[in-house]
């Protein structure tokens, strides 16, 4: 018995050598490659990108590896709170990309750390008015903007009617002559928005009575309304015009509109999410150097280009933004949010905010599951 | 290594906040939380309820599909096991992945409804997808299960039976499908119990809203973070399989007499 | 059973075979599709691919799927045969009390062992990465290779291993040379068992993989959101990989028995 343990434990070891070594060959032998093609300082490194899913352009990353000789892996994730929970479990990474209210929560926890202006000249290309909407970081101290843009109502021309539109706002969701034809987004932020919108509210409240408000609204919508909630699978699905009207982030609305002429993107009067995505350094961040490198460059006139172009969203720089409006999006109101509307708000982070709103949204989906 | 992390999940199920093992509480505050929400309740009584559809379908498609392979001839069986472990090596995710282009509008299955007059229909996104996802992932356990029992069976029995002038209904009655028990009874296992957890499958065929058991423990280890609420939902599921598991063996050992079979 | 025809239970075999199929069919159809559609086929195409293979995560996944599932086969296979070897020798309680442990992982749920490992490696400040994905799916590959060595050892003569030390063999010797030949079906069968179970996991592999590593499973998750025939593409590939592979292993032996059959007739001329 006692020689089988010695074995296992030798086995084990011999595992964990032969795994070390196979790592460490596998990224010296791909690094060893880009080395040559260019010997900048950042040759053998790598930077650890964590993002939204389909969130970036074609190129960018394999632009930025070849002009820096550095590698980029990017992971992918699927809401701010998943996000959170790896950050602050300790996982390493470089860059991370959040929304606004969630840089607020991490800079709040001590998670992130201050950025070296100096290192990114590009800052001045970015739109100052979108610089001087970062409530949650005023002076770039942390936080430096990829993306940003609203939050509306996709909706087909050939079914809906505008003047019911104009008359209900985000009501439409309860119209029962589009029953069945209405897709809402598995977001619990974005639809306590709708909702507290509708209502008239803030969407940064605490009041109990109007939360509560806001989660009738959305209970008799799935009772009544017999919607799907979906998250991106909706952006294939409008381009596609399988349903009438859904809820969508305006740089998702310009890839629907773009691929679907019938598409149409609403914001009630009532007022909308205004949202900000940035990117931040994680304080364990291992290439800090890399980084800054990184925020410059997705910043500048190409990087920016390329990502606005390939997904949709409206880019913070000012040239690319106006680039961008003016050829791919011609016409597609969507691709320039909305900056004129007294009722549009940011959201801000608080914990227990955070907690009713999810509770809340997951009572909503247990009834629409239940029906 | 393979005790300890059982262990751990056991203990965040019975403590309070505080990711270290230094500060903790002892409470039973999360189960409490779990079984006084009929919210909660409900999802786990849905996930127990397609877990048993999904099986039940899968012994009434699957025996007789195995009962056809095992009374093939040996070549014949050989290639027929062949073709219905071949989809088992491909990827889970990628068998599962494949169905959402068939199911959804306008594809497949909505192109063959519409031959009988019903256009667009959408089964993606409904629970009948999720059903179809699980049956097709988890059917061929069931069959090559059963398949096995009834190799082992020994055939001059059912000679034997014929001789004392049983006929063909009795014969499988009495003989076949007693002794194919065991075979059943471990396909069940196979199929209930990654039914039940499963949250992929969900995920993908059923849409946001369509939400089981394993996907509300996900969503509390990987969105909302609160792991020791997230450890008890895993240990009263994994209680509540085991217990369903032991009902099955003590049925199964009532069935063919006492006699045990552990493999 | 007689020979008979059977028309019920050749339609539910026919039918089986569609459902099993069907979905496969139309993976590898729509991944030569021209346009983005899953639905309707427009023309053939092999853009999917190009993607495919221009994209280095989806290449680098399956390099890892390949990799984990590889050295989680040899090191569990060595470590559950040993195991299980070591446990035939031991004493009943010890064995049976080991047993009921290995069947733990079997008999619970994927997700509850994932999220267990998962707390495992993050209570105890291990950095999670490729080497707690190799770790976690050693530890949940060794109870299968276990469970499928333990029978042959079971019926194996235990006079052998003594026999053996009599006539002069060391015990490394004893074991290699006669323990192992003789349980060899129940360690190829352990040995496969382990590859499928870690080159088709997601569950755990999601749960314990840290930044930058991702395998198959994952990246197909990721991607499901969106409509993307790439997944179409790498997925046809694993499926003609599969293939290939199963077809080796069920044609080989047939070949090699052939080719003995062959030389005994020689040898008889």
């Amino acid at each position: 018995m006692k020689k089988t343990l010695a074995l296992i434990l030798a086995a084990i070891l011999a595992l964990s050598l032969c795994a070390c070594s196979g790592g460490a060959a596998q990224t010296s032998g791909e690094s060893g490659t880009q080395a040559e093609a260019s010997a900048g300082k950042y040759a053998g490194q790598t930077l650890h990108f964590y993002n939204p899913g389909e969130y970036v352009g074609e190129n960018i990353l394999s632009d930025f590896e070849k002009k820096f000789g550095c590698r980029v892996v990017m992971d992918t994730f699927e809401s701010n709170e998943q996000m959170y929970i790896k950050i602050a479990n300790g996982d390493v990474y470089d860059v991370i990309d959040p929304s606004d209210y969630m840089i607020e929560r991490c800079k709040q926890e001590g998670l992130l750390q201050p950025l070296d202006k100096s290192k990114i000249p590009n800052l001045s290309e970015l739109e100052p008015g979108v610089l001087a909407a970062m409530d949650f970081d005023p002076s770039q101290e942390y936080a430096v903007p990829y993306f940003w843009g609203t939050v509306g109502l996709i909706y087909d021309k050939t079914v809906v009617d505008e003047a019911d539109l104009k008359a209900e706002g985000f009501g439409i969701l309860k119209d029962q002559k589009y029953k069945g034809n209405i897709y809402l987004y598995d977001s619990e932020r974005d639809m306590m928005m709708v909702a507290l919108k509708y209502l008239g509210y803030s969407m940064n409240t605490e009041s109990e009575k109007e939360l509560n408000e806001a989660y009738d609204f959305l209970h008799e919508i799935v009772t009544t309304m017999d919607p799907e909630i979906v998250t991106d699978e909706i952006i294939d699905a409008m381009a596609q015009g399988r349903k009438a009207i859904g809820i969508m982030y305006s740089g998702d609305a310009v890839y629907a509109m773009s691929e679907n002429e019938n598409m149409g993107f609403y914001m009630p009067e009532t007022g909308t999410n205004v949202w900000i995505d940035c990117m931040v350094i994680p304080k364990n961040a291992e290439n800090v150097e890399l980084a800054h490198e990184f925020i410059n460059y997705v910043c500048s006139y190409e990087g920016a280009l390329d990502n606005s172009r390939t997904v949709g969203y409206t880019s913070p720089n000012v040239k690319v933004a106006k680039e961008m409006a003016e050829t791919d999006y011609e016409g597609i109101d969507a691709y320039v949010p909305r900056t004129d509307n007294p009722n549009d708000e940011t959201f801000h982070y608080s914990e227990a905010g955070r907690k009713i709103m999810a509770d809340l949204w997951s009572r909503v989906k247990i009834a629409a599951a239940n029906q | 290594m393979l005790l300890l992390p059982v262990l751990l999940l056991v203990f965040y199920a019975f403590t309070n906040s505080g990711n270290g093992l230094i500060s903790f509480r002892f409470t039973l505050q999360h189960f409490a939380k779990f079984f006084t929400d009929p919210d909660f309740v409900s999802v786990l009584g849905r996930s127990l309820g397609i877990a048993v559809k999904t099986t039940i379908l899968c012994v009434l498609l699957g025996y007789p599909v195995a009962y056809f392979i095992a009374g093939s001839d040996e070549r014949t069986r050989n290639v027929l096991v062949l073709a219905i472990t071949l989809p088992m090596w491909i990827n889970m995710l990628v068998r599962t992945y494949a169905w959402i282009g068939i199911l959804s509008k306008g594809g497949f299955v909505s192109k063959i409804i519409g031959l009988f007059g019903k256009p667009d229909v959408e089964i993606l996104y409904t629970e009948a997808a999720v059903l179809i996802g699980m049956v097709y992932n988890f059917l061929p356990f069931m069959i090559l299960e059963i398949n096995t029992s009834l190799c082992k069976m020994d055939r001059a029995l059912l000679e034997a039976g014929n001789d004392l002038g049983a006929n063909a209904v009795q014969r499988f009655t009495r003989i076949t499908l007693p002794l194919s028990i065991p075979g059943v009874v471990s396909g069940i296992s196979l199929v209930f119990l990654p039914a039940v957890s499963s949250f992929f499958i969900p995920k993908l065929l059923g849409g946001a809203q369509y939400f089981l058991i394993g996907n509300i423990i996900e969503n509390q280890f990987i969105t909302v973070g609160e792991w020791n609420f997230g450890s008890a939902i895993s240990m009263i599921m994994a209680l509540i399989m085991m217990g369903s598991m032991y009902l099955v063996r003590r049925f199964e050992k009532v069935v063919s007499g006492g006699k045990e079979d552990r493999r | 059973m007689k020979k008979q025809k059977r028309p019920v239970g050749k339609a539910f075999m026919i039918l089986s075979i569609v459902f099993f199929y069907l979905p496969i069919f139309f993976v590898v159809l729509f991944s030569f599709n021209s346009s983005k559609s899953l639905t309707t086929f427009k023309g053939f195409s092999l853009q999917w691919y190009e993607k495919l293979f221009k994209n280095r995560d989806m290449m680098e996944s399956l390099w890892t799927t390949v990799l984990v599932a590889v050295i989680a086969t040899v090191v569990s296979t060595v470590t559950g045969t040993m195991a299980a070897i070591g446990l035939s020798r031991s004493r009943k309680l010890v064995r049976d009390l080991t047993l009921q442990v290995n069947d733990f992982p079997v008999m619970n749920p994927e997700i509850v062992t994932a999220i267990g490992l998962m707390l495992f490696f993050i209570t105890f400040g291990i950095e999670r990465g490729l080497l707690t994905m190799i770790l976690a799916h050693i530890a949940f590959c060794i109870p299968y290779v276990i469970l499928s060595v333990m029978p042959k050892i079971r019926t194996m003569d235990p006079n052998l291993i003594d026999a053996a030390m009599d006539l002069g063999c060391t015990p490394w010797q004893a074991l290699t040379k006669v323990v192992v030949p003789d349980i060899k079906p129940g360690i190829v069968s352990g040995a496969l068992i382990a590859f499928t179970m870690s080159f088709d996991d997601f569950v755990i592999s999601y749960f314990v993989t840290g930044p930058g590593v991702k395998n198959l499973s994952i990246m197909v998750y990721s991607m499901t959101k969106r409509i993307n025939p790439t997944v179409n593409a790498v997925s046809t590939l694993v499926v003609v990989f599969i293939t290939i592979a199963l077809v080796i292993i069920n044609i080989v032996p047939v070949i090699r028995e052939r080719k003995l059959k062959k030389e005994k007739e020689r040898t008889k001329i």
